[in-house]
């Protein structure tokens, strides 16, 4: 197949052990592992608010994420690899999606920037940005996410306690469905398999021990399983240096890095210096700034006092 | 069941009733045709004071009340505190989780989305807002189309992409309910189940309540079994208390186009006497906002131009 090499997925970069980091990119790059198709993986950080990651490129054709249902359903529908041509009129298949693509991305979602103050937020998005440009950015997620999720200050508690109990009863159904086959729907692998794994590895490498939603899936020792199979015959079959098994996981902050962890760690000691430095250069000329633009505004709306003293 | 003797002590307190439903708000209806599935006696009560209130539909029995906004909803609170349990043996079925998803997440928002921006809110005027002054209920719109956008992810930017999907969405849930669902008569096999309840509810909602130009209520009439099973439902268990029982669902077309039934001409005089007192006070609350606003600009002009009145006053 000529052409082939010109099959490119533009993601977010990787990070926590995973070959991009966003839970929004990981999906599609499954997707196209289980299919088998030949591409490049290309990173992209300049836009953390971007709804255009993932992208994929072949030639003059470009998917965006922000099109048509997303990426997955434009290589489908334009016929570039389609994993689901008999299973998505399939009851069962409508309804499995529906727990994982809204009550499990959900519950992720909240995860990420509410449940766990979104520490594995920035740094997956933000970590290449000036300190005070990446906490503005942050904020701003964190607010859209909150509206988004119908979370105000009076129902919080509520919300969280009903995204966690669907995230439970989505992972019992799922578990229960799955029992120890290899993929969801008898021996295909399906664009639910790659939202799933992706959910899966990513709620157990990126989030921390300290997270509900994780401790809630690692109750489900087959899910678990069902993921590292996956993750072993797909996603490093093609790698160089396998990551640990998922079991062995407890947190990705704990300190047990394994080998590709120790590299980007001290890149990002260097960085995060440089950064700080910046971030409080940038901090000193707001602070001046602000003191600047206050000392003047006082001095306008004295300015009748003012006249009084000099004359 | 202990507390026979309490059945009239069974109170559903909802919103108000309209277009051929015993209550018109979509959040209320489940509750109602869940008491009614269980064949469990009770009243029905109506509040209009708090059009944004969470706690409605609320359930009381002497001194217990079960409001909406706790527990994960009614339903929820009356299965887990023993009242009445239509799910008992379904709810760890993975089936029944997954139906649950489709009812409560696809449709339900597909049915936020079509009440509030897809038919911009013709609806929703009536059932939220029909007893406030104009003024008011004007506000509390635009509060609510905001409030909802925001829930459904909406921006100028991506209006069309969200819409789309929600729709599309939409379709597949009222496919794969209409293939699992058969000629059967409830979802899961013989037996009543609180997402008969929300599907009914949803059902009844799409057809009697939003415009017949509805994207997402031509969707739902493709699928005449779906149809058949709400009308079956309805008139076994929802009409067979009532006296004036409603046209059969597939004989509604519109709510708007003017076949109304009995009940509806005598709510719509009621209605005009309303308005016209509500657009009188209206218009004399639109004069006294114009006029403080006159005011104000005029004071607070004066005062940055203090010295110039000064100078020429000198």
């Amino acid at each position: 197949m000529e052409g082939t090499s010109d099959f490119t997925l533009v993601t977010r970069k990787p990070c926590f052990g995973l070959p991009t980091a966003c839970p929004n990119c990981l999906p599609a790059y499954i997707y196209l592992k289980l299919s088998h198709l030949p591409f490049q993986l290309a990173f992209n950080s300049t836009f953390p608010d971007s709804e255009e990651l993932p992208y994929f490129e072949n030639g003059t054709y470009v998917a965006y994420n922000n099109e048509d249902g997303g990426v997955i359903e434009k290589l489908k529908k334009d016929g570039i690899v389609n994993l689901d041509s008999q299973l998505q009129s399939l009851p069962e298949y409508i309804s499995l999606k529906a727990l994982i693509v809204s009550w499990l991305q959900e519950a992720l979602t909240y995860e990420i920037w509410v449940g766990t103050e979104g520490i594995s937020a920035s740094k997956i998005y933000y970590s290449d940005l000036p300190w005070v440009i990446s906490k503005v950015l942050f904020y701003k997620q964190t607010y859209l996410a909150k509206n988004r999720l119908g979370l105000t200050k009076e129902n919080a508690e509520r919300r969280e306690k009903l995204i966690y109990k669907r995230a439970s009863e989505a992972y019992e159904a799922l578990s229960t469905r799955l029992g120890e086959q290899k993929f969801l729907f008898e021996d295909r692998p399906s664009s639910l398999d790659a939202f799933f794994l992706s959910h899966i590895l990513f709620t157990i490498q990126v989030l921390p021990e300290t997270s509900v939603l994780r401790s809630k899936l690692l109750e489900h020792s087959n899910l678990v399983r069902y993921a590292e199979k996956l993750k072993s015959e797909f996603i490093e079959a093609s790698s160089s240096s396998p990551s640990p098994p998922l079991h062995s996981f407890p947190s990705s902050f704990s300190g047990k890095g394994s080998k590709p962890k120790s590299k980007p760690k001290a890149e990002k000691t260097e960085e995060e210096k440089k950064f700080k430095k910046r971030a409080r250069f940038f901090l000193a000329a707001q602070f001046l700034a602000v003191v600047i633009y206050v000392s003047v505004m006082g001095g306008v709306s004295s300015d009748d006092m003012e006249y009084e003293d000099d004359d």
